[in-house]
């Protein structure tokens, strides 16, 4: 039985220009990721995975190619379509957390359900149970600054599954997060995985493959899968 | 949506309390001062009409000089007749007329024994008609009005006691009025003017504390006549007269100017041929009066409203530096799906908040201030005239200009807003992430 397609990169190609000359991040790549695959793009810095996921993200547009997510072509989409598909069916997350300083954790769940439009009626006890499945609930009233960076980087997680999207872009999820931290971390993402959704992970520690079913290398702005 | 990025909005001011209260401060202190200031100016000009009001609002002065846009009455002519008073009384639109016959006083005497007398230097009495009393808007106070061709004078309050507070004069009582030529009349005081609130600065500028008729004080005085040597008429340079009614000042005031100048007043034969017949009413007068004080206070709103820009281009300033610190967090709203008119939305909301607070505030402020402002104006024109004036300078709160500036805080909030948060809202979301 085929496998249902979340992400279909076809022969992407993203060039930035800088001066004068042109630098090409990614040359030509084509990958389809299926739903409830957990993959880690490997590389040194300046490979491109951070390009590849800017567009995979919605946040950056291809040179040429096409994505599809979820049948979808990304291409085709203004400002606005780009951003809806970022509220509802993408969630991110950042090496450095990038949660609103200003916001309590359980506001900081809350602001994707806002930012999608969800009614008010039951934003708190959807973010109050996410936070629980995080293990924050005591935690919620917190300012970020008064949480640890393993604490930070769980209620990112709340946020980022907050509108139950099917697809999860984590950008060196544990790059500020010591060892043992970050195997906690990797096992929330675990768990969030096999209940469905589709993870792409960043990351320079080879040691997270072990939770990853794929691992995509790549290089010079090309990819190269081990099989 | 909208009432969530509002309240976003709100928790973003309140997390950054001093800077936002520091931004509220410039506008509140622009738009207090406007506000301080129109009410002033209205308030001051209310009190100078009020103070014009007492005198007579109806009221006008002819005589000769040169008329237009500046007019100018000189004093020196002897012009109109008394058959003039009566011919311009008679007019359809015209209520009081009284001539003015300005007696200077050289002393004025009272005796005490039979060789004993004490003087005063006098200043001078007006010496006209019972109309007067009605066109100056003065009251007897106690006893009556003089008698033309008698020897008796009303006095003010303040006459009563020039010979000293323990011989305080009192009706019945016999003055000597020596005039300038040396001749002095022996006077009795028949009435005392009412002396309360409805004397006024002007009205104390404007009459002497002395009033008495025309026969004997002003015809038998020199240059109080004119005509042939044999046919010789008592003549007046200035006339008070009153219209009507409120309406027709204009109307009363032209009927007066045609009679002059057709040729069958006694006055155009006797006035100089380069000088003309001029009537001041004190409706110009006053409008005058609001010319300047609207010239001022529209200049001292202008400084204002430049303090009130000033306070805008605080509020720019830091909402820039604001949006440039947020970056990252712009670009985080951005990656969990914020559409770009969000965040315009969320800058925009912020700084029309602090436009919005700013203005509610100033005004209260502007109101208090206003307030003290009034009252220690109130206390200088008191010191200043020394009392001799009417009533209490009130506050006047003029509402749209509380309207206006409340309305302009919240449009320089927009404004001092919209390039900042167009800046936000513009940010390539993969640059704002990565902002450090």
């Amino acid at each position: 039985m085929a496998r249902d397609i979340a992400v279909d990169i076809q022969s992407v190609t993203k060039i930035y220009k800088s001066g004068k000359k042109d630098f090409k991040a990614l040359n030509n790549v084509s990958l389809k990721v299926f739903r409830g695959d957990f993959l880690a793009f490997m590389g040194p810095s300046g490979s491109g995975k951070s390009t590849l996921m800017n567009l995979i993200g919605c946040l950056d547009r291809a040179s040429s190619g096409e994505i599809y997510i979820h049948g979808q072509s990304l291409s085709r989409l203004n400002d606005n379509q780009l951003a809806e598909i970022r509220g509802k069916q993408i969630g991110f997350i950042f090496q450095d957390f990038n949660l609103i300083p200003t916001m309590n954790a359980l506001k900081n769940v809350i602001l994707p359900m806002i930012l999608a439009g969800f009614p008010r009626s039951n934003r708190e006890s959807n973010a109050l149970s996410l936070l629980k499945k995080v293990e924050l609930d005591n935690w919620a009233t917190h300012l970020p600054a008064e949480l640890s960076g393993g604490e930070k980087q769980r209620v990112a997680i709340a946020r980022a599954i907050a509108n139950n999207p099917s697809l999860i872009l984590a950008d060196e999820p544990t790059g500020n997060l010591d060892t043992k931290t970050g195997e906690n971390v990797m096992e929330l993402l675990s768990s969030v995985n096999k209940e469905g959704k589709t993870i792409l992970l960043v990351t320079h520690d080879p040691s997270l493959t072990k939770y990853t079913n794929r691992v995509v290398n790549i290089k010079d702005g090309e990819v190269y899968e081990k099989r | 949506m909208i009432s969530d990025i509002f309240v976003m909005s709100l928790e973003a001011l309140r997390s950054h309390k001093a800077r936002t209260f520091l931004t509220i401060m410039g506008i509140i202190i622009g738009i207090s001062s406007v506000i301080i200031v129109t009410t002033s100016g209205a308030s001051v000009e209310k009190f100078i009409e009020d103070q014009w009001n007492v005198f007579n609002p109806t009221g006008m002065v002819v005589g000769t000089g040169s008329p237009g846009p500046t007019p100018h009455i000189s004093f020196g002519e002897t012009v109109f007749t008394n058959r003039d008073v009566e011919n311009i009384k008679n007019l359809p639109h015209v209520k009081n007329v009284a001539p003015v016959g300005i007696v200077p006083l050289k002393k004025i005497s009272e005796r005490e024994g039979f060789l004993k007398w004490v003087s005063m230097p006098g200043g001078s009495m007006y010496a006209s008609t019972p109309d007067m009393l009605y066109v100056l808007s003065l009251n007897i106070k106690e006893g009556r009005v003089f008698e033309e061709g008698k020897k008796e004078i009303v006095v003010s309050e303040s006459l009563l006691n020039i010979f000293g507070k323990d011989k305080k004069l009192k009706v019945g009582d016999v003055i000597y009025l020596q005039r300038l030529d040396g001749i002095p009349i022996k006077s009795k005081i028949v009435g005392i003017l009412k002396d309360s609130e409805e004397f006024n600065i002007l009205s104390q500028l404007t009459t002497p504390s002395i009033l008495g008729p025309i026969k004997p004080y002003y015809s038998t005085f020199f240059g109080s006549n004119v005509g042939p040597p044999l046919k010789k008429v008592t003549a007046y340079s200035i006339l008070y007269a009153t219209a009507s009614d409120k309406t027709n000042i204009e109307t009363s005031k032209n009927e007066i100017l045609d009679y002059l100048n057709r040729g069958e007043s006694d006055a155009i034969n006797y006035k100089q041929k380069n000088v003309d017949f001029v009537v001041i009413s004190q409706e110009f007068i006053l409008n005058r009066i609001d010319q300047i004080v609207n010239a001022v206070s529209m200049l001292i709103t202008i400084i204002a409203f430049i303090s009130l820009i000033v306070g805008g281009i605080g509020i720019a300033n830091i909402m820039y530096a604001t949006v440039t610190e947020r970056t990252r967090e712009i670009g985080t709203m951005m990656a969990i799906g914020a559409k770009r008119r969000y965040i315009l939305q969320l800058f925009l909301f912020q700084s029309m908040i602090v436009g919005f607070l700013g203005g509610i505030l100033g005004c209260i402020l502007g109101a208090s201030g206003s307030v003290i402002t009034v009252e220690f104006l109130g206390n200088y024109i008191e010191r200043l005239a020394a009392g001799a004036y009417s009533g209490k300078i009130l506050v006047i709160f003029s509402w749209e200009w509380f309207i206006l500036s409340l309305l302009f805080g919240i449009a320089i909030g927009v404004f001092a807003g919209v390039l900042p948060a167009r800046k936000a809202a513009k940010m390539d979301p993969v640059v704002a992430l990565r902002y450090q």
